[in-house]
């Protein structure tokens, strides 16, 4: 996994009062919350979308946009539709609360604000998201090797395709697919198997750097994702996983087993035409089974030039920051 | 009308806020005054409004309760006598605001 560096939740406050700004701010300090505000409704669903918070905590009476439009933008937009939104405004009326808590509000708290009672509304709110955010990120695991699952690979990959194009970076995927694994399963018995693959998961992971997104692809397939990553600097590590791999021995009834792995690295710079996750994962596709035909437990890429063997990348030596030094 | 205190200036984090608060009141009192003398009565239930929301926020449920009045007979379209009412007595709570000056 891909551990999170922790980070202090963040609210963003809609609201057009100035007064309501500073006195959630002091109110919620100690709640060690970042609290960002906006005084509009059109800029705050700007801000929420563009960057979105943990929280949003939105009044309802707003100059030209009211709050409960905002909510139902905000609950349509992919970016913020799971945002917990509590209302924070001092319309008092069971209909403005049925209305906002339909819109899909997680609460309803009304001005002047009992701040303990916000504080612990916003605890509860935040809660919630957290275990959202698990529940979510549990849909995106391989239950057998805890690596990240095949559905996270392409989300993230169609993400991370958008920053390499914006800031023109390089951006590698790695396919591997275990060699002779049907008769290691055939004979061995399907719990080997299952030992086996997380034997390779733990390898990978262990000798992948900490930028890199290691998942399970499917089957006996894993898939890396190396942002930031050239393809002389993809292949060096695809290099390494696979004698890393090799020289692991798995035990079965008293017999050593040896595994071994085909490798195909692609590279975004080097894809042509407009890239997609299906071309590039097609691309490396591709490779991997140049590296089957080439007799398996190999390395092959996908350069400009065509199809090749990982002995014909140029090397590079003591790069270790992932930028692929030049 | 008696000095109405912050019921926060205790409260270190509070009381730089409520100054500030009470600092911006009588230019909200002017505000008030020319709203209920142009008749720009949408204008008068918004302040009223956002009044109400702060007022109990910085300490003073006098304000808030004032505010929450006049907001209501603007809501309802009571009377202009029954609205100038309520809007001096918001007025008059505003001005009897004090906080402790800096030490």
């Amino acid at each position: 996994m891909n551990p999170e560096v922790p980070t202090p939740n963040r609210v963003l406050v809609i609201d057009d009062s100035d007064f309501i700004h500073k006195l959630v701010r002091v109110r919620l300090r100690q709640e060690g919350l970042e609290v960002t505000g906006e005084y509009a409704g059109e800029r705050g669903i700007e801000r929420a979308t563009s960057n979105p918070p943990d929280l949003i905590l939105l009044d309802i009476d707003l100059p030209n946009m009211d709050g409960f439009e905002v909510c139902r933008r905000l609950k349509e937009h992919p970016a913020t539709r799971h945002l917990p939104i509590i209302f924070l405004t001092g319309t008092t009326s069971t209909d403005s609360k049925v209305r906002g808590l339909d819109l899909g509000a997680v609460d309803y708290v009304t001005k002047p604000f009992d701040e303990i009672e916000l504080r612990a509304r916003v605890r509860a709110a935040l809660r919630t998201k957290r275990l959202q955010d698990m529940l979510e990120q549990q849909s995106f695991l391989d239950g057998l090797t805890g690596l990240w699952n095949r559905a996270y690979l392409n989300r993230r990959l169609e993400a991370e395709i958008t920053v390499a194009e914006r800031y023109g970076r390089p951006l590698s995927v790695v396919l591997i697919d275990i060699d002779h694994f049907k008769p290691v399963n055939d004979t061995y018995g399907h719990l080997f198997g299952d030992v086996v693959l997380q034997g390779i998961a733990a390898r990978l992971y262990e000798y992948a750097r900490r930028s890199d997104i290691v998942t399970r692809y499917g089957g006996e397939e894993f898939a890396l994702l190396l942002v930031d990553t050239c393809i002389e600097a993809a292949t060096h590590v695809s290099e390494r996983l696979r004698e890393g791999i090799e020289s692991r021995v798995f035990e079965a009834r008293g017999h050593r087993v040896e595994v071994t792995a085909s490798f195909g690295v692609v590279a975004t710079p080097d894809a042509p035409g407009r890239l997609s996750t299906e071309s590039i994962l097609s691309l490396a596709d591709q490779a991997l089974y140049m590296s089957k035909d080439a007799g398996r437990n190999s390395v092959h890429v996908y350069t400009r030039g065509g199809f090749r063997p990982a002995s014909e990348v140029p090397r590079i030596d003591d790069f270790d920051d992932g930028s692929g030094a030049e | 009308m008696d000095p109405i205190r912050s019921h926060y200036e205790d409260d270190a984090d509070m009381l730089e806020l409520v100054r500030e608060f009470a600092g911006e009141i009588p230019s909200r009192v002017l505000r008030l005054m020319e709203l209920l003398a142009e008749r720009d009565f949408e204008e008068l239930q918004r302040i009223a409004h956002q009044l109400k929301g702060a007022g109990g926020g910085y300490g003073f449920p006098q304000i808030t309760e004032a505010a929450a009045s006049l907001e209501g007979a603007l809501r309802e379209g009571a009377d202009e006598a029954s609205v100038k009412e309520r809007a001096e007595l918001l007025t008059a709570t505003l001005r009897a605001v004090r906080v402790p000056e800096p030490s």
